[in-house]
């Protein structure tokens, strides 16, 4: 290996280093809870889905403002994804419904408002309509 | 044209079906662009062709649409880049190490079994309503109230021609590199195991096997080695495939005849893991090391002059191969359930080595032709310039998205298919195989490329058509927009998404001008002489001699 290359290679050591440095640190906010912090839970919210719908519970998801939020959905028959939008159709966070797991995820949000709920994974013909408006309600 | 050889011929017919397979397959995407931007545009057409399909109720735009994206990257995929793939390596493979395929009668059984796997799959679709996707997320293709049971069985039944063909494929390719007719032999077992770099191990902790035969495949051309490496990668791509489709077929077969088997069975998260370890030996596999390859060929013969850095290049092919096997989990980095220590080494910072291999073997080619200053901007090199930065840009947004944190918000998006999976095979991976057309077409006719301006409008079309609609894409992903999903008009992404459709002609405009100097360089006879007996020809005299 030459120097060309040596110092070739040395920036790509440096590059790795600070993006995967910056992107596993709290400068992506949710890492900070997903990752680094096991904080207490102020809610479960169990979310069931099976045949292209969403099964909320029956009072609906209702949070505050930086509660620590879990949310576990599960799938009673093919792969989901849970994926929780902004009214403007930007996305806050998704995961993954596998069937026979339950799929967590921890949730804390910033802004206040109501946030629509769209499955984030490919489930068949009728994938589009699995599309919930308002579906989480975040108050101040 | 001059009296081309057999080998030559059938190169020149597995690239003309590869581009027809490509012309396929953008005339999909441009139907499915214009379906996203009016999802009711294609009624009229739809009610048509509903008349010849096997349902038996009346499909609706959705599961046209859902066949359709499932189709669509089989036939870009399967058809285009691997039949341009097989041509080009049964000229070159044999070519380079100055001896005859091995098995030549498997020649035209790979053509023919290629098309006919890909186009049972395209056809599972169109006919058949296959919507599960090229992912084959269990049980999704065995669920039988969402996916038509005939399409899934036969889906499956072209899948398996496709794969066991590639096994074909690449047993004579292995045959031919390991044949002893030269000084050049090896062993399968030598052969593999010099490909993970085991006697180099060997060598290090000092137990050398003096015996073995060259260790660091020195003595071969260093694209066979990236065809040799790459291709373990093709055949573990394969086996796996093949292993998803056997599965999916024993079900749809014990639901034909009544004894339907229960899909919780089979673990859906391990069979992710399974099938996308596999998947991804293509994506984050070969294709990387047959892309290497292809460059270290041809910009020293475009440039005249000695690939920079070999030794340290050669070392890098091994490197991915080794990366490839351990990178699959950046398709599970939305999975929650998967284990966090899997998301995040093999997720995010094994999927980084590709970034440290891509950019050596970027750093090699350009230091190349840099070294080799002035050169000419021939059609092909331009194309290889063009096929570097596509690959960047692509590796640049999928070292984004492959990430434990940022793939939070862009899993599933507009961003992976467009900004990442796009770019890398139109932009990356398109460019390249244009440049080794445009390399070869000569080498094998000894004609000349008819217009160079047909060469510019080629390039500029295709890589701004391609980067532009990959961008407008990608930026719809980074504001939510998911890739799978029809969304009813009106819809935040509309102006991306008339932006990307507008682009997608100018990468088509792109594609004709590259058919129209083709054929105009190889004449119509010619052309058609591939594919039709010579006496079925009139040809003119000033053709015949062109």
């Amino acid at each position: 290996m030459d120097r060309d290359e040596r110092i070739w290679l040395g920036v790509l050591v440096v590059v790795f280093l600070i993006f995967n440095i910056v992107t596993l640190s709290t400068l992506v906010p949710w890492q900070e809870w997903l990752l680094w912090t096991d904080h207490e839970l102020d809610q479960q919210i169990s979310i069931g889905i099976e045949d292209y719908e969403f099964q909320f519970p029956p009072d609906g998801i209702e949070v505050q403002v930086g509660e620590y939020v879990e949310f576990i959905a599960t799938s009673e028959d093919v792969t989901y994804g849970f994926g929780v939008f902004r009214t403007d159709g930007t996305m806050v966070f998704q995961m993954q419904v596998v069937p026979g797991y339950d799929n967590k995820i921890v949730w804390k949000f910033d802004d206040p408002g109501a946030y629509d709920v769209r499955s984030t994974e490919y489930s068949g013909p009728r994938h589009s309509e699995m599309f919930v408006e308002d579906a989480i309600h975040v108050s101040p | 044209m001059k009296e081309i050889g057999w080998l030559e011929k059938w190169t020149l017919r597995f690239a003309v079906v590869g581009l027809l397979f490509l012309a396929l397959s953008g005339l999909e995407g441009m139907l499915m662009r214009t379906q996203l931007v009016a999802p009711q545009a294609l009624d009229g057409v739809e009610s048509a062709l509903n008349t010849v399909r096997l349902t038996s109720q009346e499909p609706t735009s959705e599961n046209l649409f859902y066949s359709m994206l499932t189709a669509h990257p089989i036939v870009g995929i399967y058809g285009f880049a691997y039949m341009c793939v097989m041509g080009a390596f049964y000229f070159l493979v044999p070519f380079l190490l100055k001896k005859e395929i091995r098995y030549k009668k498997l020649v035209p059984v790979n053509f023919w079994l290629q098309i006919t796997g890909v186009m049972i799959c395209w056809m599972s679709g169109f006919f058949g309503l296959f919507n599960a996707m090229y992912t084959l997320y269990w049980p999704l293709p065995v669920s039988y109230d969402r996916v038509p049971r005939i399409g899934s069985i036969i889906f499956v039944i072209g899948a398996a021609v496709v794969m066991v063909n590639i096994l074909i494929f690449a047993y004579n390719i292995f045959s031919t590199v390991l044949s002893k007719n030269s000084s050049r032999g090896y062993s399968f077992r030598q052969f593999l195991s010099a490909a993970f770099g085991i006697p180099r191990l060997k060598k290090l902790l000092g137990r050398e096997d003096e015996n073995a035969p060259s260790l660091n495949y020195n003595d071969l051309p260093i694209f066979i080695v990236a065809v040799g490496r790459g291709s373990i990668d093709t055949v573990i791509n394969a086996i796996v495939l093949l292993a998803a489709g056997v599965l999916i077929l024993v079900y749809g077969l014990a639901d034909a005849f009544g004894s339907g088997l229960d899909p919780g069975i089979v673990d859906a998260l391990v069979y992710k893991n399974w099938y996308w370890w596999g998947l991804d030996m293509v994506a984050d596999g070969s294709v990387l090391m047959y892309t290497a390859g292809v460059w270290y060929l041809l910009i020293p013969i475009l440039t005249g002059r000695k690939l920079y850095g070999e030794s340290v290049v050669r070392t890098v092919i091994l490197v991915d191969l080794l990366v490839s096997m351990g990178v699959w989990s950046h398709h599970l980095l939305g999975d929650r359930v998967q284990p966090l220590v899997m998301r995040l080494l093999s997720g995010q910072i094994i999927t980084w080595g590709e970034f440290f291999t891509m950019g050596l073997t970027i750093f090699a080619s350009l230091m190349t032709i840099w070294k080799a200053k002035p050169v000419k901007l021939s059609p092909p090199l331009k194309f290889v310039l063009g096929s570097i930065f596509g690959f960047i840009m692509g590796g640049v947004a999928g070292l984004i998205q492959a990430n434990v944190g940022l793939n939070l918000i862009f899993h599933n998006t507009q961003w992976v298919v467009s900004l990442h999976a796009h770019t890398f095979l139109l932009t990356g991976l398109g460019t390249l195989l244009f440049a080794v057309v445009y390399a070869l077409l000569p080498m094998l006719t000894k004609l000349e490329i008819r217009s160079q301006r047909l060469v510019d409008v080629h390039f500029w079309a295709w890589m701004v058509g391609s980067v532009v609609m990959a961008y407008a894409m990608g930026m719809s992903g980074a504001k939510g927009m998911l890739r799978r999903t029809i969304y009813p008009t009106p819809h935040p992404y509309e102006s991306y998404l008339t932006v990307a459709l507008i682009a997608s002609f100018l990468v088509a405009l792109g594609l004709v001008a590259f058919l129209v100097n083709v054929i105009n360089t190889l004449g119509w006879a010619n052309t058609l002489s591939l594919f039709v007996p010579e006496r079925w020809i009139k040809r003119q005299p000033e053709t015949a001699s062109a």
